[in-house]
């Protein structure tokens, strides 16, 4: 059996080499890695909130520089309307009211807290600091965990197909109807083939954007979501490419996964949008679960890893199931 | 070495393939399976061969009911072509036959070189990508990849689909070679003159029935009309005359200078297809 499976994986490799995968993999790698260090980190770097405050009576003693004072309250609105990420603070009354720009009252409640702070200084009113990522180890971590994110659901999920339509088109999927091997090794090459793949990809993008003293932290619950992550979309690229009849018919089924997906995944994680339902999204957990492992807090909870084993052992069921009837399809 | 009995095979509610199929191959037999297309003809080569499953009635291969037959012991004593040239066309040849043949243990195989000599295959292409080669280099590496594990059982769809005369009396000297081995040979085609020429017996299938099951010989024999057409020359003039053959035991039965041609009006093997099934081969 080991031998069948060697067969199968250096035939695998070859078919890879040839189809350039390994060199598209590195091609993302070096494009993500320049655009993390040279472009995202540098132009991305999210300055301090700015903080207006309108105090005609002076009420407020003991504000930090950092505030900028107004005149009045249109000059405070039109402060806000430019900069709408900045806060504001009327304290006409007597008792500071935080202003925000329309549509993003919901977004930040700590960046109130942060106007707060620096109305009162000196009075001990300061957010409790989690986490020991400075700002841009963690846009680091951000962006990083998003490519990699990207990376498998794309490019991965792409990757197997094109691989397996070549084989499709030739037909040689039948022969191996008839050779003496397991016909499930014919799959598990293949799958694991892309899972050290991206594995070694995710390694590389934690390394080289992280840093190896966070890595060496984080990596290996980085790799666990990884593989999750990894094993379900080559199962899910593989079940595609046996159910659907040609490579058109595919990128149909590539959108559909790209907007239903991944696109409700970042706009949550990423935006103010929520979504009630995102909970039941298995994707979106997938996705926090590489989250949290990036910034150090793995989850630990026994039935997530429960029902990644059961989501990824039904699909190795189904897609044996396909696998079995395209052996059997005429020529 | 084969034994089918009442085999049936349906792909779905109204889709009945197989209508109980009924014949046996014996050891060392080329036994042809000639049908047109859609009579059933890859359904039950698919069933032996274990690719299909859900079928109806009692099969054996290799004195083994087929439901415990199909073990990685019995893909190793079988060989099969297919229809079309499957093949990695962006390995070469000598890259192909090794990659299927390591799923094989080392000692029950052929050296491929030598393999792809007897098959005529072109030495210069032996390490160029299979995406160069014509069609009838591809099937020679197809039936290579056939013959390469010395198969007990080898079952050929189409073996001379795709090749120019010559490859295909080639082909044939192989499978007679194969048969010579010992070989047991179930040949799927619709080519009369392949059937005619390799096999002891042939079963005509047609709308998953076999309509007739015998020699090629006796199927011709028995519906001969048994007559035969002599053309001669008398008197300087050309003629022509059909007689029955047991006329021709005392002589030729009418006066002739010179005989030119005798033909017999045996029915050929495709005329007996058509006979016994109501339908062509194409």
């Amino acid at each position: 059996m080991w031998k069948n499976f060697c067969s199968l994986f250096k035939k695998d490799c070859q078919m890879m080499i040839a189809g350039k995968f390994f060199l598209l993999a590195f091609g993302s790698f070096l494009l993500y890695t320049l655009f993390i260090n040279f472009g995202y980190i540098k132009f991305m770097n999210a300055e301090l909130y700015h903080v207006y405050l309108y105090d005609p009576q002076g009420t407020q003693t003991q504000v930090s520089d950092l505030i900028y004072p107004v005149t009045s309250l249109e000059e405070l609105e039109q402060a806000l309307a430019t900069d709408t990420t900045g806060v504001g603070i009327d304290a006409s009354s007597g008792t500071p009211n935080i202003i925000l720009y329309y549509g993003s009252e919901k977004v930040d409640r700590h960046r109130a807290d942060y106007a707060r702070s620096l109305l009162y200084p000196d009075n001990g009113y300061t957010a409790k600091t989690v986490g020991k990522n400075t700002p841009e180890l963690k846009q680091r971590k951000e962006i990083t965990c998003e490519l990699l994110f990207i990376e498998i659901v794309a490019v991965g999920f792409l990757g197997i197909a094109s691989v397996l339509f070549k084989e499709k088109q030739m037909g040689v999927i039948r022969i191996h109807a008839v050779l003496p091997l397991k016909k499930s090794l014919f799959i598990l090459s293949k799958i694991i083939i892309f899972l050290l793949s991206d594995l070694i990809f995710a390694a590389l993008m934690t390394v080289f954007n992280i840093g190896i003293a966070d890595t060496i932290h984080i990596l290996p619950a980085v790799l666990v979501q990884t593989a999750i992550l990894s094993l379900i979309m080559a199962l899910a690229g593989f079940g595609c490419t046996m159910v659907l009849n040609d490579f058109k018919q595919f990128s149909l089924a590539y959108l559909v996964i790209a907007i239903f997906a991944a696109t409700p995944v970042f706009l949550t994680a990423n935006t103010s949008i929520k979504m009630a339902w995102i909970g039941w999204h298995p994707f979106y957990q997938i996705y926090m679960g590489l989250k949290n492992a990036y910034f150090g807090t793995p989850i630990t909870d026994p039935v997530y890893y429960i029902c990644s084993a059961c989501g990824i052992a039904a699909l190795f069921i189904i897609i044996q199931i396909a696998f079995r009837k395209e052996m059997g399809k005429e020529g | 070495m084969i034994e089918v009995k009442n085999l049936t095979f349906s792909y779905g509610k109204d889709k009945q393939a197989l209508h109980g199929l009924d014949f046996t191959v014996g050891d060392g037999e080329i036994f042809g399976f000639l049908g047109p297309n859609g009579s059933g003809k890859s359904t039950t080569q698919k069933i032996l061969t274990g690719i299909l499953k859900g079928h109806g009635g009692k099969v054996s291969l290799f004195g083994r009911d087929i439901a415990t037959a199909h073990t990685q012991d019995f893909f190793q004593k079988i060989g099969v072509l297919f229809e079309f040239p499957y093949l990695y066309a962006n390995l070469s040849a000598i890259d192909n036959l090794k990659y299927f043949s390591s799923f094989y243990p080392a000692g029950q195989l052929r050296d491929i070189e030598e393999l792809l000599e007897a098959l005529e295959f072109k030495r210069d292409f032996l390490r160029k990508p299979v995406s160069s080669y014509s069609k009838g280099m591809r099937q020679r590496v197809s039936m290579a990849r056939a013959l390469i594990s010395n198969p007990k059982l080898l079952f050929l769809d189409e073996p001379t689909s795709g090749l120019d005369p010559s490859g295909a009396v080639l082909f044939r000297k192989i499978i007679e070679e194969e048969r010579g081995k010992g070989t047991t040979v179930f040949l799927t085609t619709h080519n009369m003159l392949d059937a005619d020429l390799l096999c002891d017996r042939v079963a005509f299938i047609s709308n998953g029935n076999i309509a007739a099951l015998d020699t090629p010989k006796k199927l011709k024999e028995k519906n001969s009309n048994q007559r035969v057409t002599i053309c001669y020359l008398y008197q300087g003039k050309r003629g022509e005359k059909t007689i029955e053959t047991p006329e021709l035991e005392a002589g030729i039965p009418f006066p002739h200078d010179e005989i030119i041609s005798v033909h017999s009006e045996e029915p050929t093997l495709e005329d007996m297809f058509i006979q016994y099934t109501g339908r062509g081969l194409s």
